[in-house]
């Protein structure tokens, strides 16, 4: 599945979505991030409430095919540009970590 | 991070990267205000490369478009209420007197401070990785200091390297020892 398929089978709130054909495979869950850093895996859907500069960096790194930003949190505009800037996809959502994996599990991810 | 000693480790590599031959770490604990200051004679930064280590996305490496060792110090930091600072003076200008120096401050009785971890490894880890780099390190515990100098260990050893496994072991045995509450 796309992240733009699962942006819309979700009804998930686009933040970025330059690469919205990416195909997500896989889901890591997890705000601590140098743990995820070395553990989320390439074009895992990441689930976190952290917000700063830095989720774009270790998306980059790690490679994920999209952030979701779990419990409402939002983003300073200079880290949504700078995600739009570097390909990072980032959906938004009200639910919590767990339910949003959930949902996820039920699509089959 | 999980654990400080994990930034203190990350930070210091930088300066052994920068061609440092004394690097000092120091740690200071006042009531529930810890400053962690590492301070290099390396080559230095100048003004604005320093602006861009603060930022996830420089690295000096070329394996990877981004560098986290700072922004991931100051988050650490930050998410105590803390923060960081960076000086840094270039060899260009400053021939006779370069280095960085990177302090950091954490509030340790806030919710979201990790735990300083083990320093003693942090400390075993850098002088075998550098052994021809001379390294102080103190800890000052509201008045309780832990300290090791290795210049003044080379000045007994002679010219064994710090790097042998016995020298290691004593380094670590003799800043465990010193961590032990005073009877």
């Amino acid at each position: 599945m796309t992240v733009s398929e699962l942006k819309d089978t979700l009804s998930l709130t686009p933040v970025t979505l330059p690469e919205g054909d990416r195909e997500a495979e896989g889901v890591y869950i997890g705000d601590l991030l140098s743990w995820v850093m070395g553990r989320a895996q390439a074009d895992n859907v990441w689930l976190t409430i952290m917000s700063n500069l830095n989720i774009v960096a270790v998306a980059t790194l790690a490679d994920v095919s999209c952030i979701i930003l779990c419990e409402g949190v939002t983003l300073e505009e200079s880290v949504r540009n700078t995600a739009e800037a570097k390909g990072v996809n980032i959906l938004a959502t009200e639910a919590p970590a767990y339910e949003t994996a959930k949902r996820l599990t039920e699509l089959g991810l | 991070m999980k654990e400080l000693s994990l930034n203190v480790l990350d930070i210091t590599k930088n300066s052994v990267k920068a061609g440092a031959t004394l690097i000092d770490i120091s740690l200071v604990e006042v009531g529930s205000l810890l400053t962690l200051t590492i301070t290099d004679n390396g080559c230095g930064m100048k003004p604005e490369v320093v602006e861009t280590v603060m930022n996830p996305f420089y690295t000096t490496r070329t394996t990877r478009k981004v560098g986290m060792g700072v922004p991931l110090l100051m988050l650490a930091a930050e998410q105590t209420g803390g923060g960081v600072t960076i000086e840094s003076r270039h060899k260009e200008e400053h021939p006779e007197n370069h280095g960085t120096v990177v302090t950091a401050t954490f509030h340790t009785d806030h919710i979201d401070f990790t735990p300083i971890g083990d320093l003693v490894s942090t400390m075993e880890t850098l002088i075998m990785g550098s052994p021809e780099i001379d390294f102080t390190f103190t800890h000052d515990m509201n008045g309780h200091r832990v300290e090791l100098d290795t210049r003044q260990l080379r000045e007994v050893l002679g010219e064994v390297p710090l790097d042998s496994y016995e020298i290691i072991q004593w380094i670590g045995d003799f800043l465990r020892e010193q961590y032990q509450p005073a009877e």
